[in-house]
């Protein structure tokens, strides 16, 4: 699949053109129980390349990304990721998701724990980083997402917005070279979705690799070099914002479209 | 024709003009008659009840004081002083009795100069216990570490002897009363936990053995009485060990507890464990955590922390089960009343109704400080997640 980099948004690198591959999956199915919930997923993710999935609810998209950092199993096919191929040896799924941070739609924070420990937790433990370490990369990383002074404050205090802000920082805390986002706006009050779509914005201009399933198409239009529209359990098209919107070839596509631009 | 027509201006569109204070409520039913009218007298079946438990309350607490406080005997040396005589005819609880044997029901046959080590081992469990419940201690991981290693180890080194440290051995059979007691409980409760969270992720694991294992395990030991896994622990357990090496009666005896509790409390922490969303598990292994360290760092602090009241009430149970230990042998502390009413030089018709009520109190202020604890937990976690 070439890039359709040609496509100039002001301030974002285009997609780099033949550099090393992020993520491949290469005829990828999956099955809960007798559902076939993955069909032949076949999908190439180039470094620094921003990848927006839509479709339908229940069509798959969760399934697949969280099958990058196997939150699940995919049962046929391969998944390489960052040069390593995900198969049943837990050191190389460790490894994979040292590398790969995850933003959840329900924010998924640590409740018992403040804001700066939720985001020391994983460099202390996982990379082995000394304390003082961890807490100046956090502290780093929250003045990013614009909220330092929510350090001290339990997850619990923080308006639904801050909270996946902290979500974000704390997988960018572990220094990950793919992020993956899964609705990461859909649980938000409409006044809050500005501020993570900004915060996800700027990651976006700092060159990170991003997988993000997202209805926000105001946000997809901006950032992303493909979009992946899928359906049924199927990639039933793929193409450039611009292509993508302004002439859907599939009939779904046409039609989900149809729906959601309304 | 609608409805609006008859609506005046200010009516159908509104601007406030001036805002409106903060104001206290009304003063409805204030003072203690409002109090009661509302609390007790609020209906028939209200007011019913009030003077049912009233007339209970009348009836029952005046020969309970009666007996307890007002009749009582407070010093005396021997029988003597607790028998009716023809100017005393009543004679209420002999607390002398409970006075002088004092001594026996806390240590049992532990020599008398000895005893200043059981002493010890009372504050030891009270500093670890106290730094358990104190939810903002300093320094919890050590208090875990303390707790569930330390002072078990110190206090049985210190309980039985070194003659080597100048701890002249004392065997376990010359143990007794409040110490047996509080030594099968803080054994029960010490092994149990830990073993029960075992249990219970065995229980949730992903491995059929493990999880086999645990759930034989679990449902097997609920489903017999304490008194059998007592008997089998005591009977079955030599079988297990070699000849030479066979266990004495209380070790036998605490196995048993501590099996007995570990599988309750293992149901126990299972509860806690569903209530943890699965987004907690996700979140832990994106990040990198291994299974142990979800457990340890994510899963298990919030699970166990909306658990304790339910862990507080199993170990009230379990304090109340040591009084079981006595089928297979055991000295514990009411047997030790047991031993002292048939006492002779104690007997008197008021003895053994004075030993009851002195281990229902004893009992009653242990069980009743736990539940209490359990309470105001509860009430800490629930204000916590209101944060
Ligand atoms: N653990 C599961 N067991 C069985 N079916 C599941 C499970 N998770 C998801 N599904 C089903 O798989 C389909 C795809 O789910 P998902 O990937 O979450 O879709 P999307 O994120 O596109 O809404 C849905 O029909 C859903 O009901
Ligand atoms: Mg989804």
């Amino acid at each position: 699949m070439m890039q359709q980099s040609g496509s100039v948004r002001p301030g974002l690198k285009p997609a780099p053109l033949n550099t090393a591959v992020a993520v491949e999956m290469i005829g990828v199915h999956k099955w809960y129980g007798d559902f076939h919930v993955l069909r032949d997923i076949n999908l190439r993710v180039t470094k620094g390349e921003r990848i927006v999935i839509c479709g339908p609810s229940g069509s798959g998209k969760s399934t697949m990304i969280r099958c990058i950092n196997r939150l699940e199993e995919h049962q046929q096919g391969r998944i390489v990721v960052d040069g390593v191929e995900l198969t049943d040896d837990v050191k190389k799924v460790d490894e994979i998701r040292r590398d790969v941070g995850m933003v959840f739609q329900q924010f998924n924070l640590f409740p018992h724990l403040t804001v700066l420990e939720n985001l020391t937790l994983a460099p202390v433990w996982v990379r082995k980083m000394p304390k003082h370490d961890a807490d100046e990369i956090a502290m780093h990383y929250l003045n990013r997402v614009k909220i330092p002074e929510q350090a001290a404050k339990y997850p619990n205090q923080l308006s639904g917005g801050q909270q996946q802000r902290v979500a974000i920082a704390r997988a960018l805390c572990m220094n990950p070279k793919i992020m993956l986002f899964d609705e990461p706006t859909s649980s938000l009050d409409p006044e809050m979705v500005k501020e993570v779509l900004d915060t996800m914005v700027q990651l976006a201009h700092d060159g990170m690799t991003m997988l993000v399933v997202t209805h926000e198409m105001g946000f997809a239009r901006q950032v992303a070099n493909r979009i992946v529209f899928m359906d049924e359990g199927q990639i039933v098209e793929m193409n450039a914002p611009e292509p993508f919107f302004a002439n859907p070839k599939h009939e779904r596509t046409k039609l989900f479209l149809g729906q959601i631009l309304r | 024709m609608s409805d609006t027509a008859t609506l005046t201006d200010t009516e159908l569109a509104y601007v406030q003009r001036s805002p409106i204070a903060p104001r206290r409520p009304p003063l409805a039913a204030s003072g203690a008659i409002g109090w009661l009218r509302e609390n007790l007298l609020s209906s028939v079946f209200n007011v019913v009840l009030t003077v049912v438990c009233a007339l209970l309350i009348a009836w029952i607490v005046p020969p309970l004081l009666k007996f307890l406080v007002i009749d009582a005997v407070w010093d005396g040396a021997s029988r003597a002083d607790c028998l009716p005589t023809p100017e005393r005819p009543e004679v209420g609880a002999c607390w002398a009795f409970v006075i002088e044997r004092l001594g026996f029901f806390t240590y049992g046959f532990y020599p008398i100069e000895e005893r200043w080590r059981v002493d010890v081992f009372f504050a030891l469990l009270a500093l670890g216990v106290g730094w358990m419940a104190w939810l903002s201690a300093p320094r919890r991981d050590l208090g875990v570490i303390y707790f569930f290693i330390i002072m078990p180890v110190v206090s049985f080194v210190l309980l039985i002897g070194v003659p080597a440290l100048g701890l002249p051995h004392v065997s376990t059979a010359q143990w007794g009363g409040v110490l047996v007691t509080i030594v099968v409980a803080t054994v029960g409760i010490v092994v149990s936990l830990p073993l029960g969270i075992l249990l219970a992720l065995g229980r949730r694991s992903e491995m059929p053995v493990v999880r086999l294992f645990s759930v034989i395990f679990i449902e097997f030991v609920r489903g017999v009485p304490l008194i059998t896994v007592l008997f089998m622990a005591s009977v079955m357990l030599p079988l297990f060990v070699p000849d030479n090496w066979s266990p004495d009666k209380l070790v036998r005896a605490l196995v048993g507890v501590a099996l007995f509790a570990s599988a309750y409390m293992a149901e126990v922490v299972r509860a806690g464990l569903q209530a943890i969303p699965k987004g907690q598990y996700e979140a832990a292994m994106a990040v990198g955590l291994g299974y142990w360290q979800t457990m340890r760092l994510i899963i298990l602090p919030q699970a166990l922390k909306v658990t304790i009241p339910n862990i507080v009430n199993t170990c009230i149970g379990l304090f109340k089960d040591t009084t079981l230990v006595f089928v297979v042998g055991i000295f514990d502390f009411l047997k030790t009343i047991e031993a002292a009413r048939g006492d002779p030089q104690w007997a008197t018709p008021v003895t053994s109704t004075t030993g009851y009520a002195f281990a229902a109190m004893f009992y009653f202020v242990f069980c009743y400080a736990m539940s209490r604890y359990a309470r105001f937990v509860e009430a800490h976690v629930a204000a916590g997640e209101r944060r």
